[in-house]
């Protein structure tokens, strides 16, 4: 792809969203960040994150999409602080695809996930913002005839003190614009931050409360067709036979179109598409996966527990030193298949003409969606134009491209006309990309004074790393996303080995679920440290504290979330009601988080009164989105925890909707605390690490109260 | 053609008595402030006022409403400004990925037209509706928020 080529896209991009008639001028388009680091030739990687009318309004390219998690405000924050604007002076808009945007890893890719955004950008937006600046500091000391060291800037403008005078960045940016970009440009001092590690207000909260925001469900375009589908309830399975004559003669019926594994139903609104598609008789070939079941699924892991595997990690001779230990404790686990159920289900809008196809999607990454789009149409990746609106939660879902090649199908089977799909609540529970079912066995040796001294772990089942991205496994054998979050933890016993054990899972199809490996892992481990410290009587935090004593990062969020709740380590009664606290310690994504939970048992009914949170990202670039980031978190864990599984049957989904797949209810939200921990430790993501600890922070503190342990999730299935 | 009173304007529309009434605005009138979330009446992602109770217009039908005023997120947001609940929602910023959001909003004004002083426990018991983003605690902090902004105007 040529330069001029992604100049001109992005311009487009660009003019598309200012003010009608205001021209925008362009900062540091071919900003050379992408030569550093890497041996690509002379090809400069262009970064072109910032646009600037002649109004003054910044137009900021996010390359990360907002689902909630923040990145409208951290991201641009970051930019703005080193521009030297105010976020108020920006309008953020979504980056189209193209090679400019792919700042991660090297400059190799783009996507909204694993925690990664602020991590993965921070210097970026920090060069891309103080170049932008530098060349407007240049063009304003070349109109005032002086050195550009004389000037300054104050929020929006440059300033000339000895003489007074200011101009600003709306008057600079024309003739900035023309400028070349600095190669070299100093980043200020940590100390002079005024947005960086403040609670900088999001850019997204006006929006959402008028019901201005646009979502991909929303999107108007002139004539626009709705679709309904029906996907084949079994996995893998495939139309046989439908009438289209019974949907054709309902109200507003356009067409009835096949999908690779469905029909679709096309009509002027969506109400009719949806009655007419429920009207039509389809009879689907089930194909060979119609005996699949999850019970029998979860007893292939449970007994692949006890074979051999590869190994994950081996730390002295774990198997031996067990086989000799004075006492010894073992306990097998799993957790069950989960949905994602974003509150906006899955959609896309989608226009196809012989040259050009124009998609708007809800996603988490703008290039998938291009070349999904590419690939059906058979059009090069330029023609295709990629809109994202706002997203009504993505939590990994919309990484899979199902829905948009749903949507781009029909609309190239209508030429010149949109074609938006929808998915029902139905569809969208029956046809996730689930979390995986997961199994493990926990066995720890102990020697005659009750000191562990040998842990080994077996864990079985499938990740979606492997399914969906093998390409990032550094071993094809071992897959980070089945384990993770069970080996390489930080507790001192000598002798530690972790085997895994892939058993494919397929038909189902299996994704990234908020935290993905650590959501199951978390729960097993932390519980079995948890039934260890018990196993030699000592207090949950004091067993931990004592295998951390060589590492006084993990200790201190320990402590620190400890202290917050005035630890108890046995159960109590208020007004004859039982309450106790349970904690976990969990490390994902770069970040280490610790929960106390405090939960109380009344006539049976679980109750997860407060939750206090500690967490060390490193450094917290918006204070106010982690907190809101770790109580979303312990959110969508704690309602896994409570009641959500997904469970299969003659190889389709048991579930439906919310009234048979429940999510968390306000009355069952905790009050949640937040202390967070700067400690100059690289920057590890927020998003996602608040969710694994708290399923087994809640579980150890129903240990306490009722004696009886928890191995499985979710809740739902015990009686307390 | 039916005749649907929405956010204070007429509108005449071609809609079945039985199409709920969610389609009706999000469609056929082009409001899109209201959600589509489950569609068995369950999350109150589309949660409207029908003459000024909450409703659930995923589960109501257009025959239900034809005599009602009907005021969605847009008609609740008034011409300068905002209303009191949208001024503490941005205040306390409530939102996170947002799409529940309107419904909750409906859901806490309609709640303060009914008693604009609640206790915690009526915020709680009547503020129902889901938010997959886990923003509970934001949004009984700004009920309350509302209420005491509402006070001071009256």
């Amino acid at each position: 792809m040529s330069k001029i080529l992604n100049l001109s896209m992005t311009r487009r991009q660009f003019l598309g969203v200012s003010a009608a008639g205001a021209s925008v001028f362009l900062l540091g388009m071919s900003l050379p960040f992408g030569r550093l680091g890497t041996d690509e030739g002379d090809e400069a990687v262009i970064n072109a994150f910032i646009g600037i009318d002649e109004n003054g309004l910044i137009i900021f390219q996010n390359p990360f999409i907002e689902m909630g998690q923040g990145t409208y405000t951290s991201i641009p924050a970051i930019a703005a602080e080193e521009l030297d604007a105010d976020l108020a002076m920006f309008k953020v808009v979504q980056a189209p695809p193209g090679p400019e945007y792919r700042i991660m890893f090297n400059n190799t890719t783009r996507f909204t996930g694993g925690s990664f955004s602020v991590r993965s950008s921070y210097m970026t937006m920090r060069k891309a913002g103080a170049t932008a600046r530098a060349m407007l500091i240049s063009a304003a000391a070349e109109q005032w005839r002086i050195k550009p060291v004389e000037c300054t800037t104050e929020p929006g403008a440059v300033v000339h003190k000895a003489s007074g005078k200011t101009l600003s960045y709306g008057q600079l940016a024309p003739m900035a614009a023309k400028l070349e970009p600095p190669a070299e440009v100093p980043l200020k001092d940590s100390t002079s931050f005024r947005l960086i590690g403040k609670p900088v207000k999001r850019t997204d909260s006006l929006a959402k409360a008028t019901g201005a925001a646009e979502f991909g469900i929303d999107v108007k375009v002139d004539g626009l067709l709705h679709a309904a589908v029906k996907q084949s309830p079994v996995f893998g399975g495939s139309v046989k036979s439908y009438d289209k004559s019974v949907a054709l003669n309902m109200p507003g019926v356009v067409a009835v179109e096949e999908i690779p594994n469905g029909v679709a139903v096309i009509a002027d609104n969506y109400w009719h598409a949806k009655t007419a598609l429920q009207q039509m008789p389809v009879v689907f070939d089930e194909g060979p996966n119609s005996g699949f079941s999850s019970k029998v699924y979860l007893e292939k892991l449970q007994s692949a527990l006890d074979q051999p595997g590869a190994t994950a990690e081996n730390v002295g001779d774990a198997v031996a030193v067990l086989s000799e230990a004075a006492r010894k404790l073992e306990a097998q686990y799993h957790a069950p298949f989960l949905a994602h159920q974003t509150m906006e289900p899955m959609n896309c809008t989608a226009l196809v003409t012989q040259d050009h196809c124009k998609v708007w999607a809800p996603n988490q990454g703008a290039d998938f969606v291009a070349n999904t789009a590419a690939e059906i149409t058979g059009l090069k990746v330029d023609a295709i134009e990629v809109f994202t609106p706002f997203l009504g939660g993505g939590f990994g879902r919309r990484f899979i491209m199902d829905y948009v090649a749903q949507a781009v199908t029909l609309a190239k089977k209508h030429p010149g006309k949109a074609v938006k799909v929808i998915w029902s609540r139905e569809e969208d529970t029956q046809h996730d990309h689930y979390r995986p079912m997961t199994a493990a066995k926990y066995r720890a040796g102990f020697d005659a004074q009750g000191n562990p001294i040998a842990l080994h772990i077996t864990t079985a089942g499938e990740g979606p790393m492997g399914r969906l991205n093998p390409e990032f496994l550094k071993d094809p054998k071992l897959d980070d996303s089945i384990f993770e979050g069970g080996a390489h933890q930080p507790y001192a016993i000598p002798n530690k080995r972790q085997d895994v054990n892939m058993i494919p899972v397929k038909p189902v199809p299996i994704g990234y679920w908020r935290s993905v490996g650590n959501s199951q892992n978390c729960f097993f481990k932390e519980s079995f440290i948890d039934e260890m410290a018990h196993e030699v009587a000592a207090d949950p935090v004091e067993f931990r504290r004592s295998l951390l004593a060589d590492n006084p990062r993990f200790t201190k969020v320990l402590d620190t979330a400890v202290a917050m709740a005035n630890w108890k380590p046995g159960p109590w009664d208020e007004n004859g009601v039982k309450h106790a606290m349970g904690v976990a310690l969990h490390e994902s994504f770069g970040s280490i988080v610790a929960q106390v939970a405090e939960v109380a048992v009344d006539d049976g009914d679980i109750h997860v009164i407060r939750v206090w949170c500690a967490v060390d990202c490193g450094f917290a670039v918006n204070p106010a989105i982690v907190k809101m980031q770790m109580e979303s978190g312990i959110a969508y864990g704690l309602s896994a925890a409570m009641g959500e599984e997904i469970t299969l049957e003659n190889g389709r989904v048991t579930q439906t909707n919310f009234d048979n797949y429940p999510i968390l209810r306000p009355d069952q939200m905790p009050q949640v605390e937040v202390e967070i921990i700067n400690s100059g430790e690289p920057l590890g993501g927020i998003g996602e690490p608040g969710t694994p600890p708290i399923a087994p922070a809640v579980c150890n503190a129903l240990f306490v109260l009722s004696g009886q342990r928890v191995r499985s999730l979710p809740l739902s299935q015990y009686s307390f | 053609m039916t005749s649907l009173l929405i956010n204070g304007k007429k509108h005449d529309i071609e809609a079945e008595d039985d199409m709920p009434l969610l389609w009706a605005i999000r469609d056929l009138v082009g409001y899109t402030g209201t959600k589509f979330g489950c569609g068995i009446g369950l999350c109150g992602a589309c949660s409207i006022h029908l003459d000024g109770k909450i409703a659930r217009s995923c589960i109501t039908p257009v025959r239900a409403a034809k005599d009602k005023a009907i005021t969605t997120i847009e008609g609740l947001t008034p011409k300068q400004g905002l209303h009191p609940v949208q001024q503490a929602w941005v205040e306390k910023e409530v939102s996170q990925c947002g799409y529940c959001q309107p419904g909750q909003i409906m859901a806490a004004a309609a709640l303060l037209q009914e008693n604009a002083n609640p206790s915690e426990d009526e915020i709680r018991a009547k503020m129902v509706n889901y938010c997959r983003c886990g923003t509970y605690q934001q949004v009984f902090a700004a009920v309350k928020r509302a209420a005491e902004i509402q006070g001071g105007q009256s």
